[in-house]
C-alpha cells in the first residue's frame, strides 16, 4: 500500500465519478464509467487484493461498459437531466 | 552488467514515457479528429511497447543461470505477449474509430489553398 | 438554483459529513483484531484462521478461492443463482417488451465480410484474438485455485470473447456459435453442477456443500485434495453459468430481445 500512489487513484476516481454523473451524453458516461472501471480495478491491485481487481477489470470494464453502450444505442443518447 | 542493464531498461522506460507524453499533447493540440487519433493510437502503442520492453530488460537482472532462474524467462515472456497483444489491438482500435467517424462523415480540416479532395468523399466509403 | 436543489445539496453534504465522521472510528487497514474478524476458537482471528489453515483444510494455495467456493460456498452457489435470476428476469422483460418469440430469419452472410474494407482489419484481428481470449479464459477458470481468477473472472472473459464475435461481425454469427437454446440450456446445468456437488455430499450422508466427503467417488488422497479437485468443480459450474448469462444479457439487450441484427 503506497499512500501517494492510493491518493492519486482516490482523486482521479472522484473526478471520474463527478463528470461520469455531470455529462449530458449517455455514450459518453458509459465511456467515462469504463475509465472508472479501471481506476477501481488499480486501486484494488494497489491494495494487494488480486482477485477483486481482476473481476473488477473483466466485469466492471469490459462487459459492464459493453453492456450499458448496447442499451445506450437501443434508447435515447441524450440524459434528460 | 546490472548497471548496463539498468541502463538500457531506464532508457526505454524513459523514452516510452515521453512517447506517451507527445500522444498526449498531440491529442490536445492537433487540429481535427483523424490527426488527434494518429496522435493517440501511435504514442500509445509505442510508449507501452517501449515501456513493456524496458520492464523485460529489468527482469533480466535476476537472471544468473537457466536451471535455477527459468521463471524469469517466463515472465519476459508474458511481458512480449503482452506487448504482441498490444501491436495487434490498439492499431486495431485507433482503425476502428477513425473508420466509424469517415462513415459518420466528421471532416477533416484542410489548411487554406491547400487541394483539399478529401470532403467530397467524406462518408462515401 | 431552485429550492429543491440547494436542500438536497445541504441535505447530501451533511450526509457526507457524518459519514466522514464515522470513518475515523474504523479500524485500520488489514487489522488482524477488527471486530469483522473476531471470534474463532483456536485461532486469533478470522484471517489469521485463513492464512494460516486454509492451506492445510483444502490444499488450494489460493486463499481467495478457498475462501468462496470452500468455506463460504453457500453463499457462492447463491451469488450464482441471482446472476441467473437476473439473467432470467432481462429475457422476461425484454421478451414481453420486444418481439420475442418470432421465428429468426438466418442470414447467409459467412463470418467476417471479406469484401467489405471497413470491416476487413477489425474482423482479421477479431479472428486472430478470439481464440486467445478463449484460451485464456479456460486457463483462468481451470487454474483459479492456483492464481487469481476462477468461475466468475473466466466466464466473463468466455462470454467476452463471444460478444467480440457479436460486434466485429454481426449478431447472428455469435448466436450460430452458441444459439439460444444452447445459452440457456448451459446457464441451468452451470447451476446443477454447483448443486450436484452439495447434493451429492447429502447423498453421502454429510452437510450439504462438505466437499471432503467426496474422496470415494473423486478417488483422491485424502478429503483435503477432494475438497480442492470440488472446488475446480464448482468453478466450472459457475463459469457455465456466467458464460451464458453474460452473453445472453448482450445478445438481449442489443436485439431489443429479438436476438435479430444486433448493434
Amino acid at each position: 500500500m503506497i499512500f501517494a500512489f492510493d491518493i492519486v487513484i482516490l482523486v482521479f476516481l472522484v473526478i471520474a465519478a463527478i463528470i461520469a454523473l455531470s455529462v449530458k451524453d449517455l455514450l459518453s458516461a458509459s465511456m467515462i464509467f469504463g475509465i472508472y472501471g479501471f481506476l477501481i480495478c488499480l486501486l484494488w491491485a494497489e491494495m494487494g487484493a488480486v482477485d477483486v481487481a481482476f473481476t473488477e477489470a473483466a466485469v466492471g470494464a469490459g462487459i459492464s461498459a459493453v453492456l450499458m453502450i448496447a442499451t445506450v444505442f437501443n434508447t435515447k443518447r441524450k440524459s434528460s437531466d | 552488467m546490472s548497471l548496463f542493464i539498468d541502463i538500457i531498461s531506464w532508457i526505454a522506460i524513459l523514452g516510452g514515457s515521453f512517447f506517451a507524453i507527445t500522444g498526449a499533447i498531440g491529442l490536445f493540440r492537433f487540429p481535427d479528429f483523424y490527426s488527434r487519433t494518429h496522435a493517440a493510437g501511435k504514442g500509445d502503442t509505442l510508449s507501452s511497447f517501449l515501456v513493456i520492453l524496458g520492464f523485460a530488460v529489468y527482469q533480466l537482472k535476476d537472471f544468473e543461470s537457466f536451471s535455477h532462474d527459468w521463471p524469469v524467462l517466463l515472465v519476459i515472456l508474458k511481458l512480449l505477449a503482452v506487448s504482441v497483444f498490444i501491436f495487434m489491438t490498439s492499431p486495431t482500435s485507433t482503425h476502428a474509430l477513425m473508420d466509424a467517424g469517415w462513415e459518420d462523415k466528421v471532416k477533416p480540416e484542410i489548411g487554406e489553398g491547400k487541394p483539399n479532395h478529401l470532403n467530397d468523399d467524406c462518408g462515401k466509403f | 438554483m431552485r429550492l429543491s436543489q440547494i436542500f438536497a445539496t445541504i441535505a447530501v453534504v451533511i450526509t457526507g459529513c457524518i459519514l466522514l465522521y464515522g470513518v475515523s472510528d474504523f479500524p485500520g487497514f488489514g487489522d488482524p483484531h477488527s471486530p469483522a474478524n473476531a471470534g474463532v476458537p483456536g485461532s486469533e482471528s478470522v484471517s489469521q484462521y485463513f492464512i494460516t489453515e486454509s492451506y492445510g483444510d483444502t490444499k488450494v494455495p489460493n486463499l481467495v478461492t478457498s475462501v468462496l467456493a470452500d468455506y463460504r460456498g453457500y453463499d457462492t452457489m447463491f451469488e450464482t443463482v441471482v446472476i441467473f435470476a437476473a439473467g432470467m428476469a432481462i429475457f422476461a422483460i425484454l421478451g414481453a417488451v420486444g418481439g420475442g418469440g418470432q421465428p429468426r430469419e438466418q442470414s447467409e452472410e459467412p463470418f467476417f465480410v471479406n469484401g467489405d474494407h471497413s470491416r476487413i482489419i477489425v474482423g482479421t484481428t477479431c479472428r486472430l484474438l478470439v481464440p486467445v481470449i478463449q484460451l485464456f479464459a479456460l486457463y483462468v477458470i481451470g487454474h483459479g485455485h492456483y492464481s487469481p481468477g476462477g468461475g466468475f473472472q473466466g466466464g466473463v472473459i468466455l462470454a467476452a470473447s463471444f460478444i467480440i464475435i457479436a460486434l466485429s461481425s454481426n449478431l447472428n454469427a455469435a448466436l450460430r456459435r452458441l444459439s439460444e437454446a444452447n445459452y440457456l440450456r448451459i446457464a441451468c446445468i452451470g447451476i446443477l453442477i454447483y448443486a450436484g456437488f452439495g447434493v451429492l455430499c447429502q447423498v453421502l450422508e454429510g452437510n450439504f456443500l462438505d466437499y471432503g466427503l467426496l474422496q470415494p467417488v473423486l478417488l483422491t488422497d485424502g478429503p483435503e485434495m477432494a475438497r480442492s479437485h470440488s472446488m475446480l468443480g464448482v468453478e466450472i459450474g459457475v463459469a457455465f453459468t456466467v458464460t451464458a448469462i453474460m452473453f445472453a444479457i448482450y445478445a438481449n439487450l442489443s436485439s431489443r430481445g429479438t436476438l435479430r441484427d444486433g448493434l
